[in-house]
């Protein structure tokens, strides 16, 4: 059973409902991300997850129990904010001891466990200095250290790496992954950026308009995205509407016969990432023809970008820099059959 | 370029510091400067005659005590009425508006209105009497009764101001994390609000405080005769005893007590929260 289950929740703030008949579900020892581009409601689920707000409607079970009304200070969950939110007043030793204080351990188990605390985030040395005497990265690691010493049941990120240079953030998702697998925690994580997500996660849950899309591995989300939203997400750029007309046969809206390696019942969507589609002279005789005319060509370096028109929409393709269309030249795309992925 | 910046800088400045040195500063001086020299040689002999009077002595501790009581109750008032108001009234604009209302009317009209509030047979009395609780109305006018309230109607909105924009950059977020680590609600707020917020409280008693010491209007108003503050003994020497020798000793005593009293704030404050 799982973990933490989410079941139809309804969340939102006075009239404004963001989250509507939300569900999910995360399993003991998973690394969940949340993804989704800016204001869909991520961190508005991690904080109703957490205790910091009510959901109107729906239920939070966790390990078996209801805890949509049970108050944040009785959930042992930790919560690693956006703003790191460390206790100014508070030196770096006191903001790590803060939950075990609470906890009413006694003093001298506070002091082993926050300096072990310290010294798996590598922040020996620092217990004396105050949070603003500190790096971004430094007090990243404080608020970390200070969620998980009190050894939650649940950790939830928000955006947790977003203040940090590029190469900080690779190292610190990083670190976060290699604790994660070390101290076995469950863990929900929100971020908008993709790659950070992918490679942290066990599983990915991609948010769109209030609910989840998709909830998968990253590697399934990738390579097979369930929804058109998806696929643009993780990068498919052309869609084009088929009718099957026989396994693994489908007709395009221009006549153009297409052959994939996956089947799909009924009419479908097939998408393509521009590095799967290949461009060739007009009339040329290649699988899975589709005329064009070049309309934009752009220069990205390492490849060309071209959009070709087509009968059945816009395709934008990425050519190798040697290969060079003019714009307003007819050209035959080729989509090559087992990249082509069908939905709904 | 950074020089000229200077020059710019010097220029913006220098109606302030003028304003400053010649309207306050050399006044100030010339105040200590009559007070050490009583007849044109230096002696201090006009503040042993001062600290030697009992009169004097009485009237000081009064205006220490007054001062401290009123500030303590301003405190006290203060503090809930501000963390209500910055944390969670949802009408915070009006609230603000209603708090500092009483800044907007002049220490004499609000002191005329104490007067009829407290006055023999003012609404106070009236209610004491109807309700049974004493015979005979009581005097609760020219004493320092009507004093300290007086005081603290003058500058209950200094405290809730400051602590109010102490409290408005206390994130939420902080209450949040105290929570999300085990604290209670008066856990987090004994252990994150209120640590965070003595800078507020701090910097409002000082004005209270200093307030209080020099607020000449109320004192002479709502005290008596036999009541009297440093400020409305300064106005004595001056104007009614024209001594001004005198009338400076007293000036210099009340500034220095101020800054003294002032700083033990500040200092008792740096000892609770040294990063605030
Ligand atoms: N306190 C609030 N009051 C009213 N509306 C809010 C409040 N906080 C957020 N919202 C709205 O709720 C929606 C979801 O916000 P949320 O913060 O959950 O987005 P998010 O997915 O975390 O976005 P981001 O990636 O930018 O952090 C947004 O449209 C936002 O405008
Ligand atoms: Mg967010």
């Amino acid at each position: 059973m799982a973990l933490l289950e989410l079941k139809n929740i309804t969340a939102g703030y006075d009239q404004n409902i963001i989250l509507k008949d939300f569900d999910l579900s995360v399993e003991k020892g998973e690394f969940v991300s949340l993804l989704g581009s800016s204001g869909c409601g991520k961190t508005t689920c991690l904080r109703m997850i957490a205790g910091f707000s009510e959901p109107m409607a729906g239920q939070i079970i966790f390990d078996g129990k209801d805890y949509t009304k049970v108050p944040l200070h009785k959930r042992n969950f930790g919560f690693v904010f956006q703003s790191y939110a460390l206790f100014p007043h508070l030196t770096v030793f006191d903001n790590v001891a803060f939950g075990l204080k609470m906890r009413k351990m006694d003093k001298e188990t506070i002091r082993h466990e926050v300096l072990h605390m310290l010294k798996v985030v590598d922040l020996e040395g620092f217990e004396s200095r105050y949070p603003r005497e500190m790096s971004g990265g430094q007090r990243q690691r404080v608020a970390l250290a200070r969620a998980l010493v009190i050894k939650p049941d649940l950790l939830m990120f928000d955006e947790p790496l977003s203040n940090l240079d590029a190469k900080l953030r690779v190292k610190m998702r990083v670190e976060i992954r290699r604790l994660q697998q070390e101290l076995g925690f469950t863990a929900i994580y929100v971020t908008h950026d993709q790659e950070e997500c992918f490679a942290i996660s066990d599983k990915v849950a991609i948010m769109n308009k209030g609910v989840i899309e998709q909830m998968d591995t990253p590697s399934e989300i990738y390579n097979r995205p369930k929804t058109e939203f998806i696929a643009r997400f993780v990068g498919f750029e052309n869609f084009i509407d088929l009718e099957r007309t026989g396994g693994c046969e489908f007709k395009a809206n221009n006549g153009a016969r297409i052959v994939t390696a996956a089947d799909h019942e009924g009419s479908c969507k097939g998408c393509i990432r521009p590095g799967d589609v290949t461009v060739h002279a007009a009339g040329a005789q290649v699988p899975n023809a589709i005329q064009g005319r070049v309309l934009v060509s752009t220069f990205l370096g390492q490849r060309n970008q071209l959009n070709v028109q087509t009968d059945v929409g816009e395709f934008v393709v990425s050519t190798d820099q040697n290969q060079v269309f003019p714009v307003g030249e007819t050209v035959t795309l080729s989509l090559a059959a087992n990249k082509i992925i069908l939905i709904d | 370029m950074s020089r000229t910046k200077n020059a710019v800088w010097l220029l913006l400045i220098l109606p302030g510091t003028l304003f400053v040195i010649l309207f306050m500063l050399v006044p100030l001086f010339s105040l200590c400067l009559t007070s050490f020299f009583p007849d044109q040689s230096f002696s201090l002999s006009s503040y042993f005659r001062l600290f030697g009077d009992a009169y004097f002595q009485q009237t000081f501790m009064r205006s220490i005590r007054l001062s401290l009581l009123s500030t303590l109750v301003c405190a006290l008032l203060g503090y809930p009425t501000a963390y209500y108001i910055s944390k969670f009234s949802r009408h915070k604009g009006m609230m603000m508006a209603f708090a500092v209302f009483p800044m907007f009317t002049s220490p004499v009209v609000r002191s005329f209105s104490w007067m009829v509030i407290l006055g023999k047979r003012g609404i106070v009395n009236n209610f004491l009497v109807w309700s049974g609780l004493f015979a005979k109305p009581q005097d609760l006018l020219y004493n320092e009764f009507s004093m300290t309230v007086g005081f603290v109607q003058l500058f209950l909105p200094q405290m809730i101001l400051s602590l109010i924009g102490v409290m408005d950059n206390i994130p939420d977020d902080l209450t949040l994390a105290a929570g999300n680590l085990g604290a209670t609600k008066l856990g987090s707020f004994f252990h994150v609000v209120f640590p965070l917020s003595i800078s507020g409280l701090v910097t409002g008693s000082v004005l209270v405080f200093t307030g209080c010491m020099t607020a000449y209007t109320t004192p002479q108003l709502l005290g008596g005769t036999d009541t009297r503050v440093l400020s409305t003994m300064v106005y004595q020497y001056a104007m009614s005893l024209r001594d001004w020798t005198q009338a400076s000793v007293v000036a210099v005593v009340m500034i220095v007590a101020t800054m003294v009293i002032s700083s033990v704030f500040n200092s008792v404050s740096r000892k609770i929260n040294p990063m605030a």
